[in-house]
């Protein structure tokens, strides 16, 4: 009997969380869509958005220490618990990057300066879908896939690094966008750290299927030796 | 219960007993007349021990030949009576078409009733079985084909129904997706909320566009109520296409009242000046009027550009297709552009092989796509720079090319150059309408050909389009 309501009970926490997921999701894909229209009140809009994804995040967390507290789940039952724990902190970390967005598009709403928003679109698109695959994974406790996502950033690392050589020589060309270019250096930015995020909970899939905690993050090291 | 011994069972028991009642009446009455016949006879006592065993043995006699032919003849039915068993456990279980029963001789005729009652049963099961498995085949393909994804989930969130369309929109396939959660299937917040929705209340429709796949979706949301107490459906309509249609349609708009408002604005702060006193000034009046003209003109060749496109894009120009050697088509239009090649210091050449076949085309549109294709060349080319045209046949098609040692395009706008308005670089672009490349790709593309291009920025571009070979020369 209650071992029917723990599993019961660890399903609806991962539903939750994969609303939460499909919340930041597209709270970075509208506030992308919210620059490229410079649409003030899009951007707004996912100013409520995120108040949505913190109060789930704070009633996921809830329910999982209740769980922890009540069924005292072991083994493998406690990894899956502890592992989305730790995405759904992820989770609303990707959220808050979505705010930054939203908060850049609307200073930027009324410049007239051109955006690189083909370029910013791509990236947004390619780490939203590494999110959506690697929850997906998560269901699916798909080991493959888990490593494989995290190969992607190195895509999304190589677009940042062309927007951000562009838009660094258009600064230095045109100094008077010194202020608008800085904007759009922090919507990469911020792109840029969700695929991250999706990294770690690859990790996290990793780590309930085989309980080793692993760094995914084959760029890092390569960074070091440049 | 009322017992009734059926006459066709009690028969041959009956008649044995009639028959042992016969021998016995005629039989006995004769044995005991004998054995006093005897005692007198031989005046002895009347011994009737031998009549009291005669009576004994006909019984005994009549009894076993009554049970026996009973037994046999009762065994016949029973075993009729197991066949139709047989056939009813079967009919149970499902196994309908098995069923074939022989007729049967010399049975009961409730038997025959039964038998036949059964077999009609099974005719029956088969026959609506096979209605409803045609209704279903009928139901499935009307699902599989259809272009809405549809899903149907239970009042606890559990998948139950999936058609193709709706696998392919959430990227999943039925057989992993049917009993899993509507979350874990659609994966999308505004969908479970409206599931949620709909199945505390009524139909309800929204739009939405879904993830990084950027799908516009209109998803309606109906309760299945009565017919399937606690189900709700959704239906998903992909309107990507025609949402990319509309915007394709307002960027139009915005982008041809920019165009035109450029060019207005321009005339505008002229006339304005003119008013303003520049008109008692003779010599700077005529600079400004050829400055209004000059305007006008690029105004005039816009719209003649649209009303041309809009034309060719409705199928509604009419072209003078002619059987024509590709090297003419060639060398009127690079001739006529060699003068303003050299004016600004670029080099233009062409050359054709001799041995092209013949194309079908209307030599004075694709002298415009040469013309259009060369004076971008040399617009994009640097002073002392070449564009060369030629062609070359492949397969069923001519291609011509024109390539140039210019500033190039960018890959990522090597797609869209063709698109209408679409200028690479607006600063270089200039005076250009952005109309032209999407003239040619039209015109080139009423003739059955495609044009393309391919470029390597700072080193140049080339531009290529085909024209289908004329039909006759298939055969030669």
């Amino acid at each position: 009997m209650s071992r029917f309501t723990l599993d019961q009970e660890i399903k609806l926490v991962q539903d939750e969380m994969l609303l939460l997921g499909s919340l930041a999701e597209q709270a970075i894909l509208n506030a992308v869509d919210a620059l490229r229209r410079r649409d003030i009140a899009a951007a707004k809009s996912i100013y409520a958005e995120d108040q949505k994804i913190n109060s789930k995040h704070f009633a996921i967390e809830n329910h999982i220490l209740i769980i922890f507290a009540t069924q005292s789940p072991l083994a493998r039952d406690l990894r899956i618990l502890a592992a989305m724990l730790e995405i759904i902190t992820e989770l609303e970390r990707i959220g808050d990057y979505a705010k930054g967005i939203a908060k850049v598009a609307m200073r930027l709403a009324d410049d007239e300066t051109p955006i690189p928003i083909r370029e910013i679109s791509t990236m947004a698109d390619k780490a939203t879908s590494m999110l959506h695959r690697a929850l997906g994974a998560f269901v699916a406790e798909d080991l493959a896939a888990a490593y494989a996502i995290p190969r992607e950033d190195d895509e999304v690392d190589e677009l940042y690094i062309t927007i951000y050589r562009k838009i660094v020589q258009n600064m230095i060309k045109n100094p008077e966008t010194i202020d608008h270019t800085n904007q759009i250096l922090w919507v990469i930015h911020n792109l840029e750290r969700t695929a991250d995020r999706v990294t770690n909970i690859c990790e996290r899939i990793v780590f309930i299927v085989s309980g080793e905690l692993l760094e995914l993050d084959s760029s890092d090291d390569e960074d070091l030796d440049d | 219960m009322k017992m009734r011994i059926h006459s066709r069972i009690a028969w041959p028991f009956v008649l044995t007993l009639v028959l042992t009642l016969v021998v016995w009446l005629i039989a006995l009455p004769l044995l005991e007349q004998s054995a006093y016949q005897k005692a007198l006879t031989n005046n002895e006592p009347v011994d009737l021990s031998f009549v009291h065993n005669a009576a004994f043995l006909i019984s005994l006699v009549g009894l076993i030949a009554g049970l026996s032919i009973s037994l046999i003849h009762t065994n016949r039915y029973v075993d009729d009576l197991k066949t139709l068993t047989e056939a009813a456990k079967e009919l149970g279980e499902g196994k309908y078409q098995e069923i074939d029963l022989l007729p049967m001789q010399n049975s009961l005729r409730e038997m025959g009733e039964l038998r036949e009652a059964l077999q009609k049963t099974a005719r029956q099961i088969e026959d609506q079985i096979a209605d409803l498995s045609k209704e279903r085949a009928m139901l499935s393909a009307v699902l599989g084909q259809m272009t809405d994804g549809v899903l149907i989930a239970d009042n606890s969130g559990r998948v139950q129904l999936l058609n193709k369309e709706a696998e392919k929109l959430f990227m999943v396939n039925e057989r992993d997706a049917l009993g899993r959660s509507v979350v874990e299937v659609m994966r999308h917040h505004r969908l479970v909320e409206l599931w949620e929705e709909t199945r505390n209340g009524p139909a309800k429709t929204i739009t939405m566009e879904m993830g990084a796949m950027h799908k516009y979706l209109q998803v309606v949301g109906i309760p299945l109520g009565e017919d399937l107490p606690g189900r709700s459906m959704l239906l998903f309509q992909d309107l990507t296409q025609t949402h990319r249609l509309e915007t394709v349609r307002r960027d139009f708009v915005s982008n041809i009242s920019h165009e035109l408002r450029t060019p207005m604005a321009g005339l505008k702060a002229i006339s304005e000046t003119l008013l303003d006193g520049a008109l008692e000034d003779p010599v700077v009046a005529r600079n400004f009027v050829l400055r209004m003209d000059s305007e006008v003109d690029n105004l005039t060749q816009m719209v003649n550009e649209l009303l041309e496109l809009s034309r060719i894009e409705a199928g509604r120009s009419n072209f003078d297709f002619q059987h024509i050697e590709p090297c003419q088509l060639i060398q009127k239009p690079a001739e006529r552009m060699i003068l303003q090649a050299e004016r600004v210091g670029v080099t233009l050449s062409y050359d054709c092989p001799a041995d092209l076949p013949l194309v079908f085309a209307d030599p004075e549109r694709i002298s415009q796509v040469f013309i259009n294709l060369i004076h971008n060349a040399i617009k994009f080319t640097l002073n002392g720079g070449r564009v060369h045209v030629t062609a070359f046949q492949d397969g069923q098609m001519v291609v011509f090319k024109v390539s140039d040692n210019g500033v190039g395009i960018a890959q990522k706008d090597i797609t869209r150059i063709f698109e209408r308005f679409y200028k690479a670089d607006r600063a270089r672009a200039g005076g250009g309408t952005g109309l032209g490349l999407s003239i040619c790709r039209h015109i080139v593309e009423a003739h059955g050909g495609i044009i393309w291009a391919e470029s390597v920025e700072n080193s140049g571009s080339n531009f290529f389009f085909s024209i289908p070979v004329v039909y006759r020369n298939n055969h030669n």
